[in-house]
């Protein structure tokens, strides 16, 4: 089963230097690439084509919760994290309604940012299983 | 109780409030986005270390107010986007 691209996008680089070292330890994962604001996580995620996006919500240029719905336009299969120190009933209404299939608040990252990665994306081989299924029939 | 989680008095201060004070000080637009995010830095440093606790632990809480103050900088003077729906 192939690595799953993961990119991660906040404009903090210890932020982004952390939530890199977690990933690189899990060898399901490979991280594709960085981006520092949502107008750049777009850009960046056309042409590195992530399986997986790690999202934080207050950057500047472009929020988490405006880059959601543009990254779901751009790459439909993508799952994203919205990885974020905000933790309210209201933000996980609006994360939902962007697109974003899981909140995982910054304070948690080390109990359950990988758990929920991997939880995410058994969702993809699944569906990526399904497929296979319907072309071999 | 250990000491971290002894509730603080008015004059003591936690490990990341330097970070913080820092920001809201300083007058030189082209520091204070380092001075910003070395504060979310200390600050998200020390939430890992809280990861136990619930939100209405001391710190906890004085964290969520340090992470609005820093939000309130960088929306009204590093020029980020509002959230719109959530402020």
């Amino acid at each position: 089963m192939r690595k799953k691209r993961v990119l991660i996008v906040d404009d903090n680089f210890a932020v982004r230097s952390m939530v890199r070292q977690v990933f690189e330890l899990e060898p399901d994962f490979e991280i594709s690439g960085e981006a520092e604001n949502g107008r750049d996580a777009i850009q960046k995620a056309e042409n590195l084509k992530p399986d997986l996006v790690i999202l934080d919500l207050s950057m500047p240029v472009m929020s988490g919760l405006d880059a959601a719905p543009r990254l779901k336009q751009l790459l439909p299969g993508v799952r994203i994290i919205l990885f974020t120190v905000e933790e309210s009933n209201e933000l996980d209404r609006l994360a939902r309604a962007g697109g974003i299939n899981a909140v995982v608040a910054k304070r948690e990252a080390a109990s359950k940012l990988v758990p929920q990665a991997h939880a995410l994306l058994a969702s993809i081989d699944q569906a990526d299983g399904a497929d296979a299924l319907r072309s071999a029939s | 109780m250990t000491a971290q989680e002894t509730p603080r008095s008015p004059k003591t201060t936690y490990s990341w409030q330097r970070e913080v004070e820092a920001a809201l000080i300083e007058g030189d637009p082209k520091t204070l986005r380092q001075r910003v995010d070395a504060a979310e830095a200390a600050l998200f440093l020390r939430s890992q270390a809280l990861a136990g606790s619930a939100l209405t632990h001391p710190e906890q809480q004085a964290i969520s107010a340090a992470v609005r103050t820093l939000r309130t900088i960088q929306r009204d003077k590093l020029g980020y986007p509002r959230l719109s729906n959530l402020e």
